[in-house]
């Protein structure tokens, strides 16, 4: 049984499926992207157990091929950096999806491209062919720029375009870096094969990998975000419905640092060497200067935006310290940011459903009105500032781990982006919650059952992965023990 | 029952639990029982450690580890998987904190349950209070540096909710994001710290860090950065100089509350994180140096500032700021066991000035010790417990201040310090006259405020019982430790037996302990091995506190019989000063100093500077915006699409000069052509149309064939 | 009279049949007429394409096959024709094709 087909593509079958379903017939048309991307979920869930913490190699292969003539393949696998990846896409999809429901506006589109969405970002993490990585690379995009074009804010055409325009650019850089990789492989035949390629990387000098490297960076740095390249996220997050900045912040974020570590770091290691000093000040700057950011918002969405960007510095930082813990610290905070900040977007979406507004100053006392809502806020606030206990300090703290070793100064600056991460969250929770109860918000109505459907469980993976980080850390321990063993 | 010391944390914790989810908020509910009850399973089982420690029927350090997570990590350039235990280590000072910690937090919520009873979140408050107890006694038994971290910011974290508990009014909202950030502030180097020791260490085991120190496999200026990193969290979370001024804030929230943030948790905690990672400090003796003078700076600012405050819990925050200022000079000074014991003993007296504290301001409702006066006559058992505690904490013979005190104070004298002695003596001094002021203010004379001295009626005995039990401690305590050097036994002072850099010559150390501490075939690190060391080393650790740290506990025998002298003198000038009903004497000295006062009274003008870092904090903020919004923004988005633009105008530029030219040229000889042939032919005809295309069709055919 | 039937009959015949074809196409007036003159230049192709396949390579089929695809299309391309023309007829009364001129640029 192709296992990985059937994740990726389940999606893609409710997609067409709702094609075809009468467009005022809404309640089916959910029920049929809940079921597909439920039997995504599912599916990837059912390799749990077949999946061998073990072994560092490629699990669920399948390989076809898809235009012989170019040495393109059909070449699926996971291991375990890809695997808590996947099990994250299909798992926040299924809760974006419940924060979808209160879609009114052209459901059928929505749905249809959503789902499209989603197989494109599961193709991603399972692609080990480069031009195959890059469809589904591509893929993410044409959706992504409907969902915020037309189901998003006030200027929801600027930010679709931006955003699109922004990432494309990126992405041609990487296509050429990824022609260039194809055509400097030797063997029989040219290939676009990750592993093949990965195996040739010692006969490449170091010119042509720093050149490839930085094709390659461009392309996955506008995607992290990385600094200088950050400016498109707070506009796409402040735009787009809530279920998709949920998918951009859990999922899409990740394709970036995925990208670093399976493809920039593997095909190009001398050019991700010779970059690492600029990485170790990208990520400085984006934990410190993103935290900062935020601290100056007064929208809450934007400022978890600018959070993003400050916590997927972590990454970074965990990434540039080249050892295990920052790689393992790194796919962890990948994974907990995708729970926590999806959350914290869900969250956001529900105080603006109500009220309208999402004003940090126009708020106040609400803790007394909505105690449910501020449990669930403040529990995910302290998560995303790394309150040990809850998932967000595990990635966080193996992140420095890693990187203390190798940059001792840059670290201990970056410590100082977690006080001003606490600053802003705190601040936003004291205008919100805490004081003197604003009586213009006296008939808010706490959470509702759908809400709390898809925010419960967030918040208790965070308090689960916080106290028992084994699980998911053992899925990846093998792999990333043997990424860098090399 | 030391083999059950894991659950002493985890009862307490699932109480809170209990008390948060399982019962509706009430103010009658018996619920908060739960939390007594759980905690005096906690004081029992501690009790019954304390004493096997104390009989030596256990053997110290206890150590058990459980297996929690694994992760790849990597030690000079060497790959392997790290198995993160969680686990309990026992040692005199955890066993002695133990029943502190379960003590004191089991009077607080005894006392709680009356002093609390009316509040409209009363549950939440008991579920609150034990949650912050249970982070504490998780720093206390963790064998992990780790764990400790995460208990110590869930004490953080606690104390954030217990200070802001009335979160609709401003002043507690402010306070709890003071501490909060204050103490994260703090926790930044105690961050930095545990990087630094898991980069040099490779562990995160107490007992193992240990080893490696002992071995004196520590680079001294590791050493250095280590013992720095440590010594700012503890100032952080133990208010020392210059971080104390979220401590004065916190008692914005429930009084008892305050009690177990000064006494039993929190403040005690950054005391307990440097006894407990003493080795590092000893391994960097600048650092205990300058963690000596930090201590006595605060010791001195804080009694200071409680010289001139007329907010009764005010008093008592600087005062706790002030001991604790004693507790790191004497640590810093080498004076480990000297430094526990004043924690011990502060604990006491302290959970029992604020609650008596609480009683007061329950019954008179006001904080301000001007309008009290004469209480003594009201109330009766709070006078005489907090006249216990006064007697301590002043250092009255006999009580257990006296004690302590004398013994910080012994090993400041032993270090060789001399102005760092009579800083600090004078200081013990300036602590014997404000707590005298205050006593003198609230209690004796006569009440100054009619109305509410008429209303003022002495507590209940759910609230008055805590306070006589605590006060008995609070004379006793002390008595009972010196006896017979028991302080020493239990709080016996940690060794390295080999100094930073000493080694380095002779046999050079492993660049990491990853050797060392870490099996390499993985695995079977946890208890076995720190057993065997601890029983080889226990009775080293005696024989030293037998012969060299008895004669650091005791002053030359002149000061010793001269201190509570001047201790006695310093009580009655303050009685000279304030008695009478409007303490004319003290008038008139603050007139004729009135700068000193000013400056006092404005802390300092520490918070103005913590202010003005926040309001400089938040410039700098809007001012990377800025940047964002109007330089990086432009620069990286609009100016690549400038770029791409002018690219794109160029091309135009090109296409139109000279492709689009000879587009145009064939597209207008079409379009004319097409325009010509228009007008010959009749329109929207099939056939017609039809025609022309046989035509055209049989002419090109006839072209082809005929070629 | 024995002489046997040679490629170019079949294409003599096949060159009227169209010619008859585009005759009729262009000059009847009623659509049904010209669609059946289209029929028969279909039909003139299928004569070609069989003759073609017999003659030229006797051991295949593919040109017979093509032939009958081709009258599969045949079908379909009326029945598409017709219910145009019904279409076009009930809004114009009419089946006459110089009376469309829908196309009038």
């Amino acid at each position: 049984m192709n296992m990985l087909s059937l994740v990726t593509f389940a999606p893609l079958a409710g997609a067409l499926i709702i094609l075809c379903i009468p467009k005022e017939k809404e309640k089916a048309i959910q029920a049929v992207a809940f079921l597909f991307a439920g039997i995504s979920l599912i599916a990837s869930l059912a390799m749990l157990p077949g999946f061998s913490r073990g072994t560092h190699e490629m699990q669920f292969v399948e390989r076809f091929a898809w235009i012989p003539s170019f040495g393109v393949q059909y070449f699926m696998g996971v291991d375990g950096l890809s695997y808590p990846l996947v099990l994250l896409t299909t798992f926040m999809s299924v809760i974006a999806l419940v924060g979808s429901l209160g879609i009114e506006k052209r459901v059928k589109e929505y749905f249809f491209w959503f789902l499209v969405l989603e197989v494109g970002m599961l193709g991603v993490f399972c692609a080990l062919d480069l031009i195959l990585f890059y469809v589904f690379w591509e893929l993410t995009l044409v959706p992504m720029y409907f969902l915020i074009g037309v189901w998003g804010g006030p200027r929801k055409e600027f930010a679709a375009i931006k955003f699109f325009l922004y990432t494309l650019t990126g992405s041609v850089f990487m296509l050429l870096a990824i022609l260039a990789l194809y055509f400097a492989s030797t063997g029989p035949a040219h290939t676009f094969d990750m592993l093949e390629l990965a195996k040739m990387t010692g006969g490449w000098d170091r010119h042509f990998q720093i050149l490839v490297f930085l094709g390659l960076y461009f392309g996955m740095a506008i995607k992290v975000p990385a600094f200088p390249f950050h400016t498109w996220l707070p506009l796409a997050h402040v735009e787009a419905p809530t279920a998709i900045s949920v998918i951009l912040a859990a999922v899409l974020l990740k394709m970036g640092v995925y990208g670093l570590l399976r493809i920039s770091y593997s095909l190009a290691p001398l050019g991700f060497q010779w970059f690492l000093p600029a990485l170790i000040v990208i990520a400085v700057i984006n934990i410190v200067y993103g935290a900062l950011c935020a601290m100056a918002q007064t929208d809450m969405k934007k400022m978890v935006a600018y959070s993003s960007v400050n916590h997927m510095g972590y990454c970074l930082l965990g990434i540039a310290g080249m050892t295990t813990a920052g790689f393992t610290g790194a796919v962890f905070q990948m994974l907990t940011h995708g729970i926590i900040t999806g959350a914290l977007f869900l969250l956001v979406g529900v105080i603006y459903d109500r009220a309208h507004t999402r004003d940090i100053s126009a708020f106040g006392g609400l803790a007394v009105k909505l105690p449910v809502y501020a449990a669930l806020m403040s529990l995910t606030c302290f998560a995303s500032l790394g309150l040990p206990g809850l998932a967000g300090f595990i990635g966080e703290f193996l992140c420095f781990l890693g990187a203390f070793q190798a940059w001792k100064l840059a670290a201990t600056i970056s410590v100082l982006g977690i006080i001003a991460t606490a600053a802003f969250f705190l601040r936003m929770m004291q205008k919100v919650f805490l004081g003197k109860f604003n009586e213009k918000w006296a008939d808010l109505p706490d959470m509702t059952a759908r809400e709390l459907i898809s925010i419960v469980p967030l918040a208790a993976l965070t308090v689960l992965f916080g106290v028992y980080p084994k699980w998911p850390l053992d899925l990846m321990n093998v792999t990333l023990t043997h990424m860098l063993g090399k | 029952m030391i083999e059950h010391a894991y659950l002493i944390p985890l009862i307490p914790l699932a109480a809170s639990a209990l008390m948060h989810f399982g019962a509706k908020e009430d103010p009658h509910s018996p619920a908060p029982w739960i939390g007594v009850v759980a905690m005096a399973i906690c004081l029992g089982m501690s009790l019954s450690i304390l004493s096997a420690v104390a009989s030596g029927s256990v053997a110290v350090p206890y150590e058990h580890n459980w297996p929690w997570f694994s992760f790849a990590a990597s030690i000079g350039g060497k790959s392997f998987i790290y198995d993160m235990p969680v686990g309990v280590l026992i040692d005199g000072p955890a066993a002695v904190l133990l029943v502190v910690v379960t003590l004191v937090s089991l009077m607080v919520q005894i006392y709680s349950i009356a002093y609390m009873h009316d509040d409209t979140r009363y549950m939440r408050y008991f579920g609150f209070v034990s949650f912050f107890t249970a982070s504490m006694l998780g720093l206390v038994v963790s064998s992990n540096l780790l764990v400790g971290f995460m208990s110590w910011e869930l004490m953080g974290l606690a104390s954030y909710l217990l200070i802001g508990f009335w979160f609709e009014k401003d002043g507690p909202t402010e306070a709890q994001k003071k501490a909060f950030m204050t103490t994260k502030l703090g926790d930044s180097g105690l961050y930095v710290a545990l990087l630094f020791l898991f980069a040099k260490v490779g562990s995160f085991q107490l007992t193992q860090i240990h080893h490696f120190y002992d071995k004196g496999y520590m680079p001294a200026a590791a050493a250095a950065a280590i013992a720095i990193g440590l010594l700012f969290g503890a100032m952080g979370k133990s208010a020392q100089f210059p971080l104390f001024i979220w401590l004065p804030d916190a008692m914005e929230g429930p009084t008892p509350g305050s009690a177990l943030i000064h006494a039993a948790t929190m403040v005690a905690a950054g005391i307990f994180l440097v006894s407990r990672t003493y080795f590092c400090f000893l391994a960097a003796p600048q650092v205990m140096h300058a963690a000596a003078w930090i201590g006595c700076a605060t010791a001195f600012l804080a009694a200071a500032m409680a010289l001139v405050s007329y907010d009764i819990k005010r008093v008592l925050a600087f005062s706790t700021v002030s001991q604790l200022g004693f507790m790191m000079c004497a640590l810093g000074v080498g004076g480990y066991t000297a430094g526990l014991f004043h924690l011990t003993t502060h604990a006491f007296f302290k959970a029992l000035l604020f609650l008596g504290a609480g009683s007061v301001i329950h019954s008179v409702h006001t904080n301000d010790l001007r309008l009290m006066g004469g209480l003594s006559k009201k109330m009766i058992v709070s006078f005489f417990t907090i006249l216990a505690a006064i007697a301590a904490i002043s250092g009255i013979p006999f009580t257990s201040g006296y004690y302590s005190k004398d013994m910080i104070l012994a090993n400041i004298w032993h270090s060789g310090d001399r102005p760092l002695f009579f800083i600090m003596l004078f200081t013990a001094l300036m602590t014997a006259f404000y707590m005298s002021r205050l006593f003198i203010l609230a209690f004796w004379g006569e009440a100054r405020d009619h109305e509410k001295h008429h209303h003022a009626h002495e507590s209940p005995f759910l609230m008055t019982g805590p306070l006589v039990l605590l006060a008995f401690l609070a004379l006793t305590s002390g008595f009972m430790l010196d006896r017979h050097g028991l302080v020493y036994k239990l709080l016996p002072k940690p060794t390295i037996s080999v100094m930073p850099g000493e080694v380095a010559r002779e046999h050079a150390p492993p660049a990491t302990l990853v050797s060392a501490t870490m099996p390499a075939e993985g695995g079977e690190h946890a208890a076995a091995p720190s057993e065997a060391k601890a029983e080889e080393h226990a009775p080293a650790h005696e024989a030293a506190a037998e012969h060299g740290e008895h004669h650091e506990g005791h002053l030359p025998h002149a000061l010793h019989l001269a201190l509570p002298f001047l201790v006695l003198g310093s009580i009655g000038f303050a009685f000279f000063l304030y008695k009478g009903p409007d303490y004319a004497a003290a008038e008139s000295l603050k007139a004729t100093f009135a700068p000193v006062f000013t400056v006092l009274d404005r802390r300092w003008y520490l918070d103005d500077a913590f202010d003005l870092l926040v309001v400089f904090c938040d410039k700098v903020a809007a001012l990377a915006f800025w940047i964002d919004a109007n330089v990086v923004d432009r620069v990286f988005v609009d100016g690549w699409g400038l770029l791409m633009r002018i690219v794109s105008e160029i091309s135009n530029l090109i296409d139109a000069l000279f492709v689009d030219r000879t587009v145009d040229g064939f597209g207008g000889l079409s379009l004319d052509l097409g325009v010509g042939l228009r007008g010959l032919v009749k329109d929207g005809q099939v056939q017609e149309y039809l025609m022309y295309v046989a035509i055209a069709f049989s002419l090109a055919a006839t072209l082809i064939l005929t070629r | 009279m024995n002489a046997p039937l040679t490629l170019a009959h079949y294409m003599t015949v096949a060159g009227l049949l169209f010619l008859i074809g585009v005759f009729g196409a262009l000059t009847r007036r009623n659509i049904i007429g010209i669609l059946m003159s289209i029929e028969l230049m279909f039909n003139a192709a299928n004569i070609n394409l069989a003759a073609f396949d017999r003659f030229l390579h006797p051991e295949g089929v593919t040109g017979q096959a093509l032939a009958l695809f081709v009258m599969t299309v045949a079908a379909a391309e009326i029945v598409v024709g017709l219910a145009l023309l019904l279409a076009i007829y009930r809004g114009t009364d009419t089946v006459y094709a110089e009376d469309f001129n829908l196309l009038r640029g």
